[in-house]
């Protein structure tokens, strides 16, 4: 009795932990997903014109699914800045101090058009790749 | 709108810490970063009109700590510089920078620092050839154990005593393609490793 309740302890750890891994490589690759895309969602956020990195935030938060930390955004539009995709200019503010706005360069307008056809392409052949999942799971 | 003396001394506090931790970035981009970052902090700590020690933690909170943020510049300063750069000195400084960060940044250091060694050696070889006729070229010695082992002469020693020479005046085309080549190979190698690095998740990212 005592070797079965062993067996049955060991069984359920084994699955628990392997519940744990699947969760872990999932997340994981939920994060890669998520930043591969954040420089896209970016640039779309500053197609409608000049924006802080707060506003791009709130932007992203508001307009699409992701959930982005900031601790990531500005370094990636220090990013941006450096390889001419954005340009940046200090505004004074209502608030007291300035804010650091970002805009779209001919560079990163080109950039953004790139990459959006290239998104849609791979979203939609993935779209039919993936069709007989989404019937499985219902 | 007044501060807290405590709030702002939390902000000056951590932009210090932070500013400490992006040494080695061009001085001015560290000034444009922390001013960034104090007018963030600005805008997002007030909470219904009112700034507040607390609301100013949760603000820096959400900013991450000063290592992963400072971290997070580095690494995409890197990736900039990857994405735009092609000449082996400004290669090095970026694997440099890379080795602060990680134990594989210092040794991808390591293997860049032998391939361009080796490059510029086999260059040096090529264009000494003609000065050094006799002495300098690729020499196969034989060893204590009677295997023969290749080396790199520039000239400027006796001929080895044991051994022979093995390319002649081919070492000069040979010698130049050669370390070309590896300089090339190191050059896009440390580069494909460098992006790699910069792309992987890192724990703090979400």
């Amino acid at each position: 009795m005592v070797l079965d309740n062993n067996i049955l302890c060991n069984a359920l750890y084994v699955a628990v932990k392997d519940d744990a891994r699947d969760k872990e490589a999932s997340d994981k690759w939920e994060v890669q997903l998520r930043k591969g895309c954040l420089e896209l969602a970016i640039l779309a956020a500053l197609w409608g014109g000049r924006l802080y990195g707060l506003e791009i935030l709130r932007r992203l938060e508001s307009d699409s699914d992701l959930i982005v930390s900031e601790g990531t955004v500005y370094p990636l539009l220090s990013r941006l800045k450096k390889l001419a995709l954005v340009r940046s200019e200090w505004v004074e503010s209502d608030a007291g101090h300035p804010r650091k706005y970002y805009a779209l360069t001919a560079a990163g307008r080109h950039r953004a058009i790139e990459m959006s056809a290239v998104w849609t392409r791979f979203s939609s052949s993935m779209g039919k790749l993936l069709a007989p999942l989404g019937r499985g799971t219902k | 709108m007044t501060m807290p003396t405590d709030a702002q001394k939390k902000i000056e506090t951590y932009l210090t810490h932070l500013r400490g931790l992006l040494r080695g970035l061009d001085r001015e981009d560290i000034e444009e970063i922390v001013e960034e970052l104090r007018s963030h902090i600005l805008d997002k700590a007030p909470v219904g009109g009112e700034t507040s020690s607390a609301s100013i933690d949760a603000a820096l909170a959400a900013l991450g700590s000063p290592k992963s943020l400072a971290s997070e510049y580095v690494t995409e300063n890197l990736l900039a510089r990857a994405e735009v750069s092609r000449s082996p000195w400004r290669v090095l400084h970026i694997l440099l920078r890379w080795a602060t960060l990680s134990i594989a940044g210092f040794f991808m250091l390591l293997i860049s620092i032998v391939g361009y060694f080796l490059g510029i050696c086999f260059w040096l070889c090529a264009a000494s050839k003609p000065f050094h006729p006799a002495t300098a070229g690729l020499w196969a010695i034989p060893n204590s154990t009677g295997a023969s082992e290749l080396s790199l002469h520039l000239g400027f020693a006796n001929a080895p005593v044991l051994g022979h020479e093995v390319l002649g005046w081919w070492i000069m085309p040979l010698g130049l393609i050669s370390g070309g080549g590896l300089i090339i190979l190191t050059t896009r190698l440390s580069l494909l490793c460098a992006r790699q690095y910069c792309r992987s998740p890192r724990p703090w990212v979400s």
